[in-house]
């Protein structure tokens, strides 16, 4: 579905349901349901605003009640207490949920080994923080809360429920709309990334700074707009109401229950939660409400992680195929309130949906498209393949790796200790040392990963020290990992398109999909494009891995043990591919350990023993290096 | 003077911090559940303490005879179901905050939301205070601080000098080659997650003590408890007790010196700091965290 064609659609339903409540009286809709409609749409735009990073981007946040606390008090204090009009007050408690966001991510994403866990108990501690800051400064609200006038607006509108519906209305178009632009862009596919492997899609080219920030700033600011329109509804404020533990509780149970990579999960999850508080509230059981949410959000992340809306898209007919029979069998009968019928064809759809695959024989793992059978022998010719460059020579005349006096310390330990290093077009660099002997390190230290203590590297003539891994990326470095971390959410092909999108000239998504297939070609991977990485063995992963980053069409190529835990057949297939590769015009340096390998791959060798480089030349001859031998294998038989 | 008796008052608070921290730390740290419920189990500690002085009018610290067994068996119950169903980590923090949610709300329907304390006839260490020159101590927050040094030190001393202590510890290092090794990490789960409730049995306990309790308390030792934690280093149980104590008379302090409503911020500004400058937290040796 086109971005535009999915906005398009999302206005005209807006328009509808303004239409629908415009005319509620003479439709016969009862006034209940648009109050009811306008609690809904608030916390669409609260489970939206939560997903766009939470969900997106995997960034689990506790701290939505700060972002309503802030919109709601920017209302209070500068239309209840100052006079302010009611549209600029709204406005600015937008724009201070984006400050708190900034503030926020400015600071949590700058902490180097944040881990997912802290941020969300960073995120915890903020709504506590400002609460207090109101108890504090009690001429923030007057001590006691703040009440607001009633806004004037025009008569056509109808009475304040339906100013109030349509101003939900439209903040819930807005962040709806954003999230489903989002979900198309090329941020949402780099918030996948970052969900699924931060490191590998930094490595890749992707902004994960830039882009965290940008979604956790959405976030704050849709948070707020939604936080100012419910102070307008309530016509109070008071720091318990806002800044309470519900807000948070709510938005993660709805986005777990909708679903979470996708713009219309959290919409399910917060119409159906919000109807459901409704529904308990009508029959005096409000107090089973949060028993009943605690529950639905441990059923939920346990039995149907990817939620209601992941299922409803992998198998939709055995979900439609209840809700309709039970909604039209309950609405028939007479019994039961449209909404009541609604509710409970809901809770059937869903109790179905989570079962289902309980109550399944186990069959074979579910695809997301029908196994297309590998072509023998032959690789599928999905385009030309890329146009062999001119066939590479050892060139020394430039250096495309230059690294001088390289050092890198680990508290006490030296790992890497004044390397200088330099690579010429056209070289395959075997890389070797025993085991710690810093060759890992090395390459952390090229891709950027790792900051040196001291010494310089230069890429293409570029220094890179200082750099962010992504920029070191487009400066023409592109490395594999040992333990392959493929995008698990994404296919094989678009695991590769990735790489080409963020990469040094960067594409559409549809333009990436082309060149990734020739990518996938190259490393012979092309009938698995539609796999997704969990259906790989270690083998076809370590060539994922490969076809990634030469798209990323680097200079170099850093090779971190591509071989290890092969068995001889796919050894030789992989030294194949990394032939192909170095072919189309691209140097490598190889980290590996099978010297029989490396003595017919590479055209140099380099060895590092306790981080010192100890000898750098023709395969042979260092190979035959008694210093060498007495490194490397000397000890390996003391 | 009243700086040191902040700080000195505030030291002994920490040390119900440091007990509700240390089983919070240790599931996190070695089996890798953040567990919210924990914080719930710490309040149906306190209330089962609250309970079994009204109802039998016996010593507070005897009702650890029954909460301590009740709550191992359901810390142990918890732990089989997150190892049952492959709960670590970020998904251990969803469904321990829907199972936090759930305690809270029975928690509320059983003794409802007022504030309870335990009759002062029934508690000998309520009211009094130890006396040391100008420095008064109150009993129920020495009470904290003997039972955090008892729970602490012996679960110490249990994790670096016992065959289980270094199973778990290589265990949190690497599960596969732990396993490899013999390490039955389930059995030693139970009992991890089960000594963890006994710790929430004595936090609530101690916590009933000397305050009052109610429902919404769960949640406000989240900030302050994940403070220690983190500050202490995660899984690293001395770490959470020199951490604790630290916390409490940094904010007793503030809130002589300056303000009590300023205790949060400064506190939540410290916590920022540390991680910004030792994210491993403030009391681990160097490589100790995998």
């Amino acid at each position: 579905m086109s971005v535009y064609k999915g906005l398009g659609g999302l206005v005209s339903v807006s328009l509808v349901l303004a239409v629908l409540a415009h005319f509620n009286t003479s439709l016969g809709v009862a006034p209940y349901l648009l109050v009811l409609a306008t609690s809904v749409l608030f916390w669409v735009i609260q489970a939206t605003s939560w997903n766009i990073l939470s969900g997106y981007a995997g960034y689990f946040s506790f701290g939505q009640a700060a972002y309503v606390g802030v919109g709601a008090y920017a209302v209070a204090v500068l239309t209840g207490r100052h006079g302010v009009s009611y549209p600029v007050s709204i406005i600015v408690g937008g724009l201070l949920g984006a400050l708190l966001a900034l503030i926020t991510g400015a600071i949590a994403f700058r902490l180097g080994s944040l881990r997912g866990e802290i941020f969300a108990l960073l995120t915890l501690a903020v709504p506590f923080i400002l609460a207090a800051f109101v108890r504090i400064n009690r001429d923030i609200d007057g001590g006691l809360g703040t009440t607001l006038p009633l806004p004037s607006f025009p008569d056509w509108i109808g009475d304040f429920q339906h100013l109030i519906f349509l101003l939900m209305l439209a903040v819930a178009t807005l962040a709806v709309g954003t999230a489903l632009a989002v979900q198309g862009s090329r941020l949402g596919r780099g918030l996948s990334a970052i969900h699924d492997n931060e490191d590998a899609a930094e490595v890749l080219g992707v902004p994960t700074f830039r882009y965290k920030m940008i979604a956790i700033v959405l976030s704050g600011a849709l948070g707020g707009l939604g936080g100012a329109l419910l102070a307008v509804r309530n016509g109070a404020v008071q720091p318990e109401l806002v800044f309470t533990l519900t807000v948070p509780l709510f938005v993660i149970v709805m986005a777990v229950l909708g679903g979470r990579r996708h713009w219309a999960g959290p919409v399910v999850g917060a119409a159906f939660v919000t109807v459901l508080q409704d529904e308990l509230a009508a029959q005096k059981l409000d107090q089973w409400g949060n028993i009943i949410l605690g529950a639905v959000l441990v059923v939920f992340v346990v039995a149907a992680p990817d939620g209601l809306f992941g299922r409803l898209r992998t198998r939709p007919w055995i979900t439609v195929g209840v809700f309709v029979p039970v909604l039209a069998g309950l609405v028939l009968s007479g019994q039961y309130t449209e909404l009541d019928a609604l509710l409970y064809a809901m809770v059937a759809a869903i109790v179905v949906a989570v079962v289902y695959d309980r109550l399944r024989p186990v069959t074979a793992p579910r695809r997301t498209t029908p196994l297309r059978p590998a072509p023998a022998g032959a690789e599928p010719a999905i385009r030309t393949a890329p146009p062999p460059l001119s066939a590479p020579q050892p060139d020394s005349g430039r250096d495309l790796v230059a690294v001088a006096g390289l050092i890198r310390d680990f508290g006490g330990v030296r790992a890497v200790d004044d390397v200088s290093l330099s690579v010429s077009p056209g070289e395959i660099v075997g890389l070797v040392g025993p085991n710690g002997s810093g060759k890992t390190t090395l390459v952390n230290l090229l891709s950027g990963a790792l900051a040196p203590s001291a010494g310089t590297i230069a890429i293409d003539g570029r220094a890179t020290v200082g750099l962010a891994p992504h920029k070191v990326a487009h400066t023409g470095v592109a490395r594999t990992y040992q333990i392959p971390k493929p995008f698990a959410s994404m296919t094989v092909l678009d695991n590769v398109a990735m790489a080409v999108m963020f990469g040094r000239t960067g594409a559409s998504l549809p333009q990436a999909r082309l060149a990734a297939a020739d990518h996938l070609a190259t490393v012979r991977l092309g009938h698995l494009a539609d796999q997704l990485p969990a259906a790989l063995n270690l083998h076809q992963r370590q060539l994922l891995e490969m076809a990634r980053a030469i798209a990323a069409e680097p200079v170099v190529l850093l090779l971190d043990e591509a071989l290890a835990g092969l068995n001889p057949a796919e050894i030789d297939d992989a030294v194949a591919v990394i032939r192909r590769i170095h072919e189309g015009g691209i140097s490598i340096i190889i980290v590996e350990h099978l010297l029989r390998v490396l003595n017919q791959l590479a055209t140099r060798i380099v060895v590092l023993d306790r981080g010192v480089l100890i000898a750098d030349g023709e395969p042979a001859t260092v190979l035959n290096d008694p210093a060498v031998v007495r490194a490397y294998l000397g000890r390996q038989r003391a | 003077m009243t700086a040191v008796q902040a700080a000195l008052s505030g030291a002994l608070i920490g040390g119900l911090y440091a007990l509700m921290a240390a089983g919070l730390s240790v599931t996190w740290g070695t089996l890798r559940v953040i567990n919210l419920a924990h914080f719930g189990l710490i309040l149906v500690g306190a209330y089962l303490s609250y309970q079994l002085t009204s109802a039998w009018g016996i010593d507070p610290m005897l009702t650890l005879l029954v909460s301590a067994p009740a709550l191992f068996v359901v810390g142990a119950a918890l732990q089989w179901a997150y190892e049952r169903f492959n709960i670590v980590e970020f998904n251990s923090l969803l469904v321990s905050f829907g199972l936090l949610m759930i305690i809270i709300e029975v928690s509320t329907q059983v003794w409802t939301a007022d504030f309870r304390h335990i009759d002062a006839a029934a508690n000998p260490y309520g009211t009094s205070a130890l006396h040391l020159g100008p420095v008064a101590l109150p009993v129920s927050r020495l009470v904290a601080l003997g039972f955090a040094l008892l729970l602490i030190g012996g679960g110490h001393l249990v994790l670096e000098r016992t065959f289980a202590g270094r199973g778990l510890r290589a265990f949190a290092q690497d599960r596969t080659v732990a396993a490899s090794f013999g390490i039955d990490h389930r059995r030693l789960g139970l009992v991890v997650g089960g000594l963890a409730g006994v710790s929430a049995a004595v936090a609530g306990m101690v916590f009933a003590l000397g305050n009052t309790i109610a429902p919404a308390h769960a949640y406000e030792w989240f900030g302050t408890v994940f403070a220690v934690v983190i500050l202490g280093g995660i899984g690293n149980l001395l770490g959470s007790l020199f951490a604790g104590l630290g916390v409490g008379a940094f904010s007793a302090v503030v809130a002589v010196l300056w303000d009590p409503s300023y205790e949060p911020f400064v506190l939540f500004l410290a916590i920022i700091l540390a991680l910004v400058l030792r994210p491993q937290g403030l009391f681990t040796r160097r490589g100790a965290v995998a």
